[in-house]
């Protein structure tokens, strides 16, 4: 009997911690966007003012910031360093694609990553922040796309998790 | 057959209607609709045994 409500409080304990993770993730994700427009208008301050070059600037950048976003900045510059053949727009591409499974960012913000990484020092200033004001804009849409899922999808794991729990207690004693 | 099989039933159905609001405040209709449908298949799943004896005692009860 003991051993049977050890068993059911485990398995309950276990899905409701289930369900809270998941709830963390949906609350992780407007964040790192919102982190990441942030982000990437320092870029424009860095390029248009101080007149930086691209890894000094994406160095200064993934200083600041203590964020896991910042990782596709700091990523970029040591692949820019370690590999002089390869051109900024590789170096973002790698970069991303290796730290975004990291993040809580999905496809569709990868993509606009990505074509913000196309257009990524090859032209003059103007078009870099023209480059960078279409990404801030693209990521601002994702950012109240993700705002209106957190809202929806936060209580409903966290309830989920803990009732799925004693279901599954109920089923099997 | 005892009393704890009801009691069981009960809280899974209990549990399967408090379900069933969460995924709908969601917006998840479809999602409520399979949570209610496995509810139904696992007491179905419970209750057969059930069943067959009552369905063998009514036969024996008819066979002389």
């Amino acid at each position: 009997m003991v051993l049977k409500i050890v068993g059911s409080l485990m398995v309950i304990c276990a899905s409701s911690l289930m369900g809270y993770v998941f709830a963390r993730d949906c609350a992780r994700r407007p964040n790192e966007l919102r982190t990441l427009q942030g982000l990437l208008q320092m870029f424009e301050t860095e390029i248009s003012y101080m007149s930086n070059i691209i890894t000094e600037a994406f160095h200064n950048i993934s200083n600041t910031s203590s964020s896991k976003v910042s990782v596709f900045f700091s990523a970029t510059v040591k692949n820019l360093m370690g590999n002089p053949a390869m051109n900024a727009c590789e170096a973002w591409e790698k970069s991303v694609n290796e730290n975004i499974k990291m993040t809580a960012l999905n496809n569709e913000d990868k993509n606009i990553l990505m074509s913000f990484g196309k257009m990524l020092g090859n032209s003059d200033l103007e078009g870099q922040q023209k480059n960078i004001r279409l990404a801030i804009s693209q990521l601002k849409l994702q950012e109240q796309k993700a705002e209106e899922n957190r809202k929806r999808n936060e209580s409903m794991f966290k309830s989920l998790g803990v009732l799925g729990g004693i279901a599954i207690v109920i089923i099997l004693i | 057959m005892g009393i704890d099989l009801i009691f069981r039933i009960a809280a899974i159905g209990i549990l399967v209607s408090v379900l069933n609001a969460v995924l709908n405040k969601s917006g998840r209709e479809e999602m409520a609709m399979m949570t209610t449908l496995a509810g139904l298949v696992v007491v179905l799943m419970m209750v057969a045994k059930e069943i067959v004896t009552l369905f063998d005692t009514v036969k024996t009860m008819f066979q002389f």
